[in-house]
């Protein structure tokens, strides 16, 4: 089987769901930090209450911190063995997350494609981690694209 | 930085460029606290091994990098979108430029768009992206 082989029914199905248990302003506050972000906006929870948000939230990109349990469907993580690199991300923000945050993870595959470039083909997965809080409310959409060069000619395009 | 308001911004406008250090222990600190605590992000020699040119920076604390710097300048606005490609590796222990012009400019939705981008000190852009930001 071949990356061009994966069946595009994969495409859209939830393949893991992962709950995180509350988050707490430490673990935003240290986020934050690891950044080297020392504004009191980010790290100062008495400071954050006169910011726009009435009191600390997550540095947005902390997002891309809640990965979910599992990477990929077994049957996209067989053909993406061989070194595969983060070739970028797109991320939509909506609610903020606050301490005591409780955020569900829901991951999909949103697109299946090949490249093929002066180097080669190079296969590209796309896949998405929805995340919701406690009360449902939409907080991120983080499309993470992962590249790996072709190990054949892979029979074209699966987009 | 003095902090611009959404009515002073304008398309064309830039935000001032930002020397940022990608300080090595910054690097392996955030790697291990997003939970990737992999050679190429926390060790040269362990880097060099996986066939790199040294300890990179995970694309994740490039694209978060690029949100600082955007955020402190623009400061009153909300990141609504960020997207990004690493086009290049990241190198611990080295200095990149952060640099953002505006591109587009919504008055009653008050949103922005940015492009954004990391450079390397040789002037290579490892990093590009867009963004939105909103005002309340």
């Amino acid at each position: 089987m071949s990356f061009a082989d994966i069946p595009r029914s994969v495409l859209g199905q939830e393949y893991d769901r992962h709950v995180y248990p509350p988050v707490s302003a430490e673990e935003l506050v240290a986020y934050a930090r690891s950044l080297g972000i020392d504004d009191p906006l980010w790290t100062d929870a008495e400071a954050a209450t006169a910011g726009p948000w009435g009191g600390l939230v997550a540095f947005p990109t902390y997002v891309v911190k809640l990965r979910g349990g599992k990477h990929m469907p077994d049957v996209v993580a067989r053909e993406m063995t061989a070194g595969g690199f983060d070739a970028g991300k797109d991320i939509d923000f909506h609610a903020p997350i606050r301490p005591g945050d409780s955020i569900t993870a829901s991951s999909s595959i949103v697109d299946l494609y090949e490249k093929t470039g002066r180097s080669g083909s190079m296969w590209f997965v796309v896949y998405r981690q929805e995340l919701r809080n406690q009360r449902g409310e939409l907080v991120a959409n983080v499309d993470s694209r992962m590249m790996q060069r072709g190990r054949s000619s892979g029979g074209g395009s699966t987009s | 930085m003095s902090a611009p308001d959404f009515e002073a911004l304008d398309v064309g406008d830039e935000m001032p460029p930002v020397e940022v250090e990608i300080g090595r222990e910054l690097v392996s600190g955030h790697a291990r606290f997003l939970g990737m605590p992999f050679p190429r992000f926390t060790d040269e020699e362990g880097a060099r091994a996986e066939g790199l040119p040294g300890q990179i920076a995970p694309g994740n604390m490039s694209l978060a990098i690029l949100a600082r710097e955007l955020l402190a300048w623009a400061r009153g606005a909300r990141l609504a979108r960020l997207g990004t490609t690493f086009r290049g590796v990241v190198l611990a222990g080295s200095t990149a430029l952060v640099q953002a012009t505006v591109t587009g400019k919504d008055d009653v939705a008050r949103t922005l768009e940015c492009d954004l981008w990391m450079e390397s000190g040789e002037g290579d852009r490892l990093v590009i992206g867009t963004a939105t930001l909103a005002w309340p």
